[in-house]
């Protein structure tokens, strides 16, 4: 009887944004008289990120400073329409709306700045709140008196709105109903190796390290991805051993019946976490970004099933891995029993392949 | 009964086996001290008592009856900051901001007790409240440096390493 060490990994892809057809989200920004710039959207900030991300968009796009930009409260008065927070989509799909929006309100400010500095708008260039001549930077408006002027010179409203909607698929075969629907969303790719100590005594597994590395396509906001992917491995940490409503399902009757028989991680069972962002940009979302959300807690539970399997050499093939049910493998696999099973099927498991194999030759970076 | 709430004298109506919990955010209108599972589980209700951290939702208001009470509009005001709430702030440890007040407390309880940076020693201190969004580890960061008696500048936060990729200042 010992515990053990184990260490697996795991790797996934994420399609971020919804993967059928619509899925719209609306922005509308405004440049108040002084030149300050109000941003109208729908996405609501449930502790993503999205208003601190979307207001950097909007900053970057016309080139004024972040400091500039307020972001509306979303509310479902006088925001404009977002399907929601989910699908990993405010920032790759709500986001770009904000992008195309800014961009109209970019155009509206070098319009009216070329008729100010009596220079062509294509000539023109924002730059930290200043438009700029190209190749003649003495020549030049700050983006607060283009906005002045705007408002009491030419009775304008400098504003712009974007939106962005992923189009409807077109049927292929009326007969089946077959529809040709590329695959707009983002594909994100991420992968977690994760080393537990396992206790074959007690059944107890325990995440000590785990390494995470995640392509979110750009970030916009590094520290703010890092949150999610900190967060998410907390999570996933959570969904690999301990995280359950209803342990013995179908049945019902252990359904915990009160707050603290959900086992949600707390600060003790925190392991190291090693983040590795990687930027391989998409095609469509703003400034190449893709969604960080939902991926985050994806490869935890199958990277510390590997690291179970590594460490005390049976499968757990049913989440979370709680002492009992890696009691019961281990007591199969003294029986003789053990291979990976589900729903009656056999896993396939070619051990030539297996992290468990390959795995003692890996460096896994040096420790902390 | 009364209570100092936040330094100003209150007298209190709500029945002597209220809930503080519930005084604060029903009678005062005091909403940053969270009700999460009001059965002393998860820590976002935890304010100071006296200067230590105790579970609002577990504490009936009679038994603190001429207490101080301190909640995190009584750390400081959005315009002048304490430490905990700059460092928090600075590290980014809020998410969706639920358990925030109450890990905030804990925090300055913990520091006010001369805790030290140690990551184990946090982790013990604020072991209690339960947070689902952040993986705790800014949290802790957060904490530690208040510890080691770090101050901030966050007019340069929002502009600092976080946005150097989009949208910061050149
Ligand atoms: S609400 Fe008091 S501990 Fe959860
Ligand atoms: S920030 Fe959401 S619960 Fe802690």
């Amino acid at each position: 009887m010992a515990v053990k060490t184990g260490r697996g990994f795991a790797a996934i892809e994420y399609p971020t944004g919804m993967n059928q057809n619509g899925d719209p989200s609306q922005a509308w920004i405004k440049v108040k008289p002084d030149g300050r710039i109000d941003v109208f959207a729908g996405t609501s900030d449930i502790g993503n990120g999205s208003k601190t991300i979307q207001s950097q968009i909007v900053a970057e796009t016309i080139g004024v400073p972040y400091e500039w930009i307020t972001y509306d409260n979303s509310n479902t008065d006088s925001s404009p329409v977002c399907t929601g927070t989910f699908a990993s989509r405010a920032t790759f799909v709500a986001g770009k709306a904000v992008e195309k929006a800014a961009e109209n309100v970019r155009q509206k400010i070098l319009e009216i700045a070329g008729k100010e500095l009596e220079i062509d708008p294509s000539d023109l260039e924002i730059i930290d709140g200043e438009v700029i001549a190209k190749g003649a930077p003495q020549k030049k408006i700050s983006v607060p008196d283009v906005a002045a002027a705007a408002t009491w010179g030419y009775g304008e409203l400098i504003t712009g709105t974007g939106a962005q909607l992923k189009p409807y698929a077109t049927i292929v075969e009326p007969e089946t109903g077959k529809v040709d629907l590329p695959p707009h969303s983002a594909i994100s790719y991420a992968s977690c190796a994760a080393e537990v100590e396992v206790d074959d005594e007690t059944g107890t597994v325990t995440v000590t390290r785990l390494w995470q590395c995640y392509d979110v396509g750009k970030a916009i906001n590094p520290t703010l991805v890092e949150g999610q992917i900190e967060g998410g491995a907390v999570q996933g940490l959570g969904l690999g051993i301990l995280e359950n409503c209803y342990p013995y399902y179908p049945s019902v009757e252990h359904r915990g019946g009160q707050f603290g028989a959900y086992l949600v991680p707390g600060m003790v069972d925190l392991p190291q976490i090693d983040t590795l962002i990687i930027e391989n940009p998409s095609s469509d979302g703003p400034y190449g970004a893709k969604g960080i959300g939902e991926m985050a807690n994806n490869a935890q539970p199958p990277a510390i099933a590997t690291a179970v399997f590594d460490a005390v050499g049976v499968w757990v093939t049913e989440l979370p891995i709680t002492p009992e049910r890696v009691l019961r493998a281990l007591q199969e696999k003294a029986a003789g029993g053990g291979a990976p099973k589900r729903d009656g099927k056999t896993v396939i498991f070619d051990s030539n392949l297996s992290v468990n194999t390959v795995g003692t030759g890996i460096a896994f970076g040096a420790a902390a | 009964m009364n209570l100092t709430v936040n330094g100003v004298d209150t007298t209190i109506e709500s029945g002597p086996l209220t809930s503080l919990l519930d005084v604060l955010r029903e009678e005062l209108g005091i909403t940053s001290a969270k009700a999460g599972c009001e059965q002393g589980g998860c820590g976002a209700c935890t304010v100071l008592v006296n200067g230590a951290s105790r579970r609002s939702c577990l504490t009936p208001v009679a038994s603190i009856d001429g207490a101080a009470v301190t909640t995190v509009e009584g750390l400081g005001s959005p315009e002048h900051m304490s430490p905990v709430q700059q460092a928090f702030t600075h590290h980014y440890a809020a998410q969706c901001g639920f358990c925030t007040s109450g890990m905030m407390m804990a925090a300055q309880a913990y520091i006010e007790g001369g805790g030290s940076d140690d990551h184990e020693a946090i982790q013990e201190a604020l072991g209690g409240h339960v947070c689902r969004c952040t993986g705790y580890v800014k949290i802790i960061d957060a904490v530690a440096a208040v510890a080691r008696g770090e101050s901030f500048d966050l007019s340069v936060t929002a502009a600092g390493t976080a946005m150097t990729n989009i949208g910061g200042m050149a």
